[in-house]
Formats: C-alpha cells, structure tokens, sequence
C-alpha cells in the first residue's frame, strides 16, 4: 500500500516541485495539496494521509497552528513542517506544536525525502540546528528541550491565535467572523481579549506581536549588496 | 527550434517547480540551471539560452545585477531575461525592467502566470503582472 502526503504550500510552484520530488519515491502518493493552513486541516481530516508536510507561513492559518490543530483532533498525524528559517523560536513552537519533522525549505530538495523516509520507519527528521538545540536543552536542563512555549504566547488560546492571524493578514471583523463562522460580536469579544491579554493598542501592534511570534511570516525586500567588481 | 530556457533561483525546490511547468510545453527545453547570479553569468555565457528566468534575491549576486551584467556582456538582440520573484511591489518590477528585464512576474502566481510570460517574451514582447494591480499585458 502507498504512502499517502499532504502537501500545504501556498505557492503553487513550490507544491509542484514538492510534488515532483515526492512521487519520484516509488511507493509514494501525493494525495492531496492545500494552499493554506485552513484547507490543509480540514482535508487531512477527510483523506487521513500518513505524513502531511507544512509550510509554516501561510495565509488564514499558519503551518504552526494548523500541526496544533491537527494534532489535537488525532494525535497520530505524522507532520513535517517547511520553514524559511530555522531561528531558536520557530524550533521551539515546531517541536511545541508536536512536528516530528522540521526542514529548511532551502534544503528541501535535499532533505525531504529523508524526512518522510524517516517518518514513515516511526523515527522523527530534524535539521543539524534542531538537533543542538534539543541536545544543548538535555545538557544544560537535564531534560529534552523545553515544551514550554516562548514568555508571550500560551496566553492565547487556539481560536484567538487564529483571529489574531486573520487580524494581522488586514481582515475586518466582519471578514474574520465569516471565515470562522462566528458572529461579528463573538470575533469583537476575541479581538479584545487579544489586545488586553497581550497589552497591545493597536492593529499595528498586533501585526508586530504576530509577525514576532511567527503567527505571520513576511519577507523583506531587501537585496544583498553585489557590486559588479564581483565578477570580472 | 526550441526555446531554449535557463533557470535561475536559490532554491533547488522553486526551480523543480519551474521546470515541471516548463516542460510541459512541446517547443520549449530547459537547457540548465543556476543558483546565484555569478552561476547564471557563467550558465549563459557556456549554454546560451533563449530566456533566463530569473529570481531577484539570491546569494553572492542578486538577480537585478546579473540582469544588467547579462544585458551589457550580450552581443546580439536575441537573450530575453524574465524575472520570477516574490516581490510584488510596481518599485520592484520598474527597476527590473530598467535593468533589461523583458517580464516580471511574481512567484506567488507563477503556477498562473508563468507560461503566458514566457510565450510574450519568447517574441520579445513585454509581460508584467503583479498581484496587487489588475494583469497587465502589452
């Protein structure tokens, strides 16, 4: 029998190099492809892959909170989560999110294979950079790096990091409370929580508390400086 | 004759992606790859492909300086460059077409956008599209 993946990238293009990569393992099955987190979890639900690979910084819900969320309806969800950046917090809410797999999405040519290799032999995949973390965290602790989450944000519970996501991406109320199916008035009550929860006064505040905690990822446009003496 | 294509973007996985929407197409061949600006300087020079897809933000030289140096090292008319990238600013895309380039579109539409800029520039015509403002075609 195959190995079925979801794969959960908002770019189309990187989905179809994912894809490509993938289905040239024999016994291996793309069964699905999602364009952000939202769609990936309700599609997991449905086709129940054995592996299911993660951006994390996608629109509605990012790849972070959609391995929350699919882990807390079924505990066996094996997820591999994409990143652009393997900085000591995204490590942490990855593995505090339950991913048994992490890559870099600059090494995904290279590693994904291996990841879902070693998910599907039950063994977890991490990058070189995870695995000195953890080790450092054993060694210093006296335990496996710590489950807690940074300082700011076990005080948001799952629905309000979703609204503060869709807040963040430049949704009204109204817009939110149509893609959660909630009233406008229950997305209000949310919406004032996160800001007094988080001592925050503003919409600009929130989009900075989100792109801090990687609730929303954004690159900047700035190019590295390559002067033309470069090259002869 | 093919249109011959060079692929150019740091990431080996965009340009898996880009290569399988390529390919698809009877009449165009993706001759090489590169994944930095001084790679692609040296891939044109050695492969002397028809279009270069190049991505803006990459090591060791972006993609705007390896399109003016393309620009400048070119003796014929006939090399077009095509930028592919995730920046969807009309700055962006102004300074790529000041750089050389004959098509910008952004990454996140590739999958959209893609063979559409590659047939316009393959005839030397101009493709722009960003998402932010309606698509453009001239």
């Amino acid at each position: 029998m195959k190995l079925r993946i979801l794969l959960a990238d908002d770019h189309e293009i990187v989905r179809r190099g994912l894809c490509s990569l993938l289905q040239k393992h024999e016994g291996w099955e793309v069964c699905g492809e999602a364009s952000d987190g939202r769609v990936a979890v309700e599609m997991a639900k449905q086709l129940k892959p054995d592996v299911v690979i993660v951006d994390i910084g996608m629109p509605y819900l990012n790849g972070l909170d959609a391995t929350r969320q699919l882990l807390q309806h079924d505990p066996h969800f094996k997820v591999i989560v994409l990143t652009i950046t393997d900085s000591d917090q995204v490590i942490r809410e990855a593995l505090d999110a339950g991913a048994r797999g992490f890559v870099l999405k600059s090494d995904a040519a290279r590693d994904l294979v291996a990841a879902v290799e070693a998910l599907q032999s039950k063994r977890m995949f991490f990058t070189p950079r995870v695995n000195d973390l953890v080790l450092a965290g054993f060694l210093e602790k006296g335990h496996a790096v710590s489950r807690s989450a940074p300082p700011d944000l076990p005080t948001l519970t799952a629905r309000e990091r979703e609204v503060t996501q869709l807040l963040a991406e430049g949704k009204s109320s109204k817009e939110v409370a149509v893609l959660l199916n909630l009233s406008t008035k229950t997305v209000e009550t949310h919406r004032s929580n996160i800001m007094r929860k988080l001592s925050l006064h503003s919409i600009r505040d929130l989009v900075v508390y989100a792109i801090k905690n990687n609730i929303i990822q954004i690159q900047m446009p700035q190019l590295r400086d390559t002067p033309e003496t470069t090259v002869a | 004759m093919a249109v011959r294509i060079l692929l150019v973007d740091d990431h080996p996985i965009v340009r898996q992606g880009l290569r399988t929407l390529l390919e698809g197409r009877s009449g165009w061949e993706v001759v090489g790859e590169a994944s930095d600006g001084i790679e692609a300087l040296d891939k044109v020079e050695a492969l002397r492909p028809d279009i270069v897809v190049l991505d803006v933000t990459m090591p060791r030289m972006n993609g705007l300086e390896a399109c003016r140096l393309i620009q400048k090292r070119q003796t014929g008319a006939s090399l077009e460059v095509l930028f592919v990238t995730q920046h969807d600013s009309p700055q962006m895309m102004r300074e790529a077409l000041d750089a050389g380039a004959r098509g910008y579109v952004v990454k996140s539409n590739a999958a959209r956008d893609l063979l559409e800029a590659v047939e316009a520039v393959s005839q030397h015509r101009v493709f722009t599209a960003l998402t932010r403002i309606p698509h453009a075609s001239c």
